[in-house]
């Protein structure tokens, strides 16, 4: 599957960005999770390390973690990666969208960490949690085909917020004012973008 | 239980970019916990968000990171699990907290309503409420939003009625008279961004006293 699918040229958003994976499928980057995961393989780790390493850091930084934290957490989500690479399933997801869960999750629980009370027994971001975890997402019923599909098909101004909350190194408070259109807008082109998803995820709206 | 009220799309996708502040994150996780269809729309924005990521411009790190990350492979291990909770409290509360619902030690504020700060960082507050049935906190407005999540019990105001998993947001716009429901006490997780206005001297004062 190409990457070059993924992006609307149309938009500024992707344009202004080097597409530097313009000629790399997914796939490898599935089969060196998969060594990883079975034969604990550290040069395959040191390829995934270095392709993902550097996008979640900067990831994090945009959510204006600071610099020497987000090289940490994304250490960290590298770490995580190994650990829990045998709960992988390249037919459930990619290797990009679960390591991304994992990096989320730890930026979420890096935040309630922030201010944890000493009596706070283990570690919650070990912890078997409600949210959409990297095992709990890999079970659901989607296909990532089809949400990447859902993804490339979405509406260029419903893709645009999505991406902005993802990527952008603005505060969450400024994306949407400067969006430049009514918050209704956002939210109602968000609630479109959300049904899409979730029908590509096979589930009723 | 059917959950019919939801944080709104904004919240959702703040929560599944990892983009809210603390208290804020917290209150829709512990929603996450009550309503599938929230949990399965944040699932598929974090997966948006995956496949997003091969499109962002890398930030290097230091020279030695992968070096230093190889050299922590072989300490780690698998992690303890938090036992199980004892009275269904919502898993990322009870994370946050480190203890059950049923083991927080609450503030009276008057003899029907109780309440836990659980923290304050410059305008937002976390806290959780609780009020035995019948009970009311008094008219109010807000300089700020409140997000209030039903953990047991339930509510009633001018806007519906809230039961457990139900998401309130309240904005400057929004005057309201809460009443607990009949039956077992109302427990809320409450988040606001600023000042409640009570209505009447009483009130006003009362919501000083107790930092509302």
């Amino acid at each position: 599957m190409a990457h070059a699918a993924l992006a609307p040229r149309q938009h500024t958003f992707y344009r202004s960005r080097p597409r530097l994976l313009l000629i790399e499928p997914a796939e490898p980057w599935n089969l060196l999770l998969r060594r990883v995961a079975e034969t604990r393989d550290r040069a395959a780790f040191g390829l995934l390390f270095a392709h993902f390493a550097p996008r979640i850091k900067s990831y994090l930084m945009r959510l204006g973690v600071p610099a020497q934290q987000a090289e940490d957490l994304a250490q960290d989500a590298m770490l995580t990666m190994w650990r829990k690479a045998a709960l992988f399933d390249p037919n459930r997801a990619s290797a990009s969208t679960w390591i991304f869960t994992i990096a989320r999750n730890l930026q979420i629980d890096a935040i309630r960490r922030h201010r944890r009370r000493q009596f706070d027994a283990g570690d919650p971001s070990l912890a078997r949690s409600p949210e959409p975890g990297a095992e709990s997402g890999l079970e659901m019923q989607q296909s990532e085909r089809a949400l990447r599909q859902a993804m490339r098909v979405l509406p260029p101004d419903q893709n645009e917020i999505i991406m902005q909350f993802f990527f952008s190194d603005k505060p969450h408070s400024q994306i949407a004012s400067e969006l430049d259109i009514p918050l209704g807008t956002v939210k109602s082109r968000l609630r479109l973008a959300i049904a899409r998803l979730r029908a590509a995820m096979g589930e009723a709206p | 239980m059917t959950v019919t009220h939801h944080p709104d799309e904004l919240l959702l996708l703040g929560h599944a970019a990892g983009r809210l502040e603390e208290a804020t994150t917290l209150i829709v996780a512990a929603h996450l916990n009550f309503c599938d269809r929230c949990r399965s729309d944040v699932a598929g924005l974090v997966h948006a968000g995956g496949v997003l990521l091969d499109d962002i411009a890398p930030v290097a790190l230091a020279d030695d990171a992968l070096a230093r990350t190889l050299a922590r492979l072989d300490a780690v291990d698998a992690p303890p699990a938090l036992p199980v909770s004892r009275d269904n409290t919502p898993a990322p509360l009870r994370a946050w907290m480190g203890r059950d619902l049923s083991d927080v030690r609450w503030r009276r504020m008057g003899p029907r309503l109780g309440y836990v700060n659980l923290m304050r960082r410059g305008p937002v507050a976390l806290r959780l409420l609780r009020g035995a049935p019948g009970s009311d906190t008094g008219r109010h407005g807000h300089r700020g939003v409140e997000y209030t999540l039903v953990l047991r019990g339930g509510f009633t105001d001018e806007t519906g009625s809230y039961g457990p998993g139900d998401f309130q947001i309240a904005t400057p716009d929004t005057r309201h008279n809460p009443v607990a429901d009949a039956g077992e006490d109302c427990i809320n997780l409450a988040v606001t961004t600023g000042r409640l206005i009570f209505d009447g001297l009483v009130g006003r004062v009362a919501g000083r006293v107790f930092g509302f």
